[in-house]
């Protein structure tokens, strides 16, 4: 399955979610195929988007929060799956894409990227709902199985997304520093936020 | 007053403080210096309290927090603040997100193990390396920075670092 796939399936299942995106090629694939949801791009340091998430989501439980998790950037902080299993948001999913390699760094094997199973390791952690979508899953059968992730009962639930090795070459240094990723977000979310209410 | 109901005032006043700050988050990793405070913020149904593994968690979390609104606070031994110096310098360089770090100062003259000296000695340095304004809270005369520390983390747009001693935390001394 290719990222792009995953990109553009989550987009159309979850139109109504804010997003958290993680450094690398996760986040990279939701820039370029995913949806016009109000995103947050985590960037570095690695491993702090999970956090980040779960903090955004504790601050306005009245919104939903996915998260695009890379594996890399997962395996580099397993204890924030302990943080967000204790804190149990309602209303925060994560995705993650999985290839079991750093593909930004040049596709070297995470450590025991071979063996380890993510969701198998949330659901250890106290996660009700982790699953695997394993890498010949048709990409048909992922508008269910995004649908069973947001469906699923309040609290930790996680889709690890086994995903193609892809190359992923540096984009360059990048067009915006942190702090105006921030300000686009927070005008994206409030021009979003007030759309929605006009609707209402 | 024992030392429990000293450490109790101690703790009931830091939160007031801090929630006059307007935090409303905290994330924490324990010490013993910090314990009677984590207790009072647990008890304290007005801030979220959230448990972490590592301390740098504990700042991405009020991060999160702090990107949405929320004024934010991280309850840690000043070990936390060395291991977190990564994401703080990236708060403060990169991101520009405000929270406040509550830690406690181990390793001043104050403290009797020989483990926690190393901390007393390169913490504010490493902290201010990495873009942090530090304040040095040595007892209740110094309690007003619990409260404007916030919002001196939100004017500057970047991480605050409170170095809280003994005395300060729990009112005593060693």
């Amino acid at each position: 399955m290719r990222r792009a796939d995953v990109a553009g399936a989550i987009a159309a299942a979850a139109p109504g979610h804010v997003v958290i995106a993680s450094l690398g090629t996760a986040g990279r694939a939701w820039r370029d195929h995913g949806g016009p949801n109000p995103t947050f791009y985590a960037s570095d340091p690695m491993g702090a988007a999970p956090g980040l998430a779960l903090g955004a989501a504790l601050a306005r439980p009245d919104l939903d929060f996915l998260l695009l998790e890379g594996d890399g950037d997962l395996v580099m902080n397993l204890g924030s799956l302990l943080a967000m299993a204790d804190a149990a948001p309602a209303n925060l999913r994560v995705v993650v894409f999985n290839n079991g390699r750093y593909e930004t760094g040049g596709g070297q094997p995470l450590a025991a990227g071979a063996l380890a199973d993510l969701a198998a390791i949330a659901r250890g952690a106290g996660w009700p709902f982790a699953r695997t979508v394993v890498r010949d899953t048709s990409v048909d059968q992922l508008p269910e199985l995004l649908g069973e992730l947001l469906g699923a009962a309040p609290g930790p639930a996680m889709l690890v997304v086994e995903v193609d090795p892809e190359p992923s070459p540096y984009g360059g240094p990048g067009e915006l520093s942190g702090a105006e990723a921030q300000r686009e977000f927070r005008t994206a979310l409030a021009n979003w936020e007030r759309s929605k209410g006009d609707e209402g | 007053m024992t030392d429990v109901e000293t450490a109790t005032t101690r703790s009931a006043a830091i939160v007031d403080r801090l929630k006059a700050g307007g935090v409303g988050l905290a994330a924490y990793l324990p010490d013993s210096w910090l314990s009677p405070l984590i207790g009072e913020v647990v008890a304290d149904p007005s801030i979220l309290d959230v448990r972490v593994t590592r301390e740098d968690d504990a700042v991405a979390i009020a991060g999160g927090a702090a990107l949405m609104g929320l004024r934010s606070a991280v309850l840690c031994q000043n070990a936390g603040v060395l291991l977190s110096a990564n994401v703080l310098a990236a708060f403060a360089h990169h991101h520009e997100l405000p929270l406040v770090v509550v830690a406690a100062a181990r390793g001043g003259a104050e403290d009797g193990f020989y483990y926690q000296m190393y901390k007393g000695q390169v913490t504010a340095g490493v902290a201010a390396a990495a873009g942090l304004t530090v304040h040095h809270v040595d007892g209740p005369a110094d309690d007003w920075l619990f409260e404007k520390a916030s919002e001196q983390a939100w004017l500057l747009r970047r991480p605050v670092l409170l170095l809280c001693s003994r005395r300060a935390l729990v009112g005593e001394t060693a």
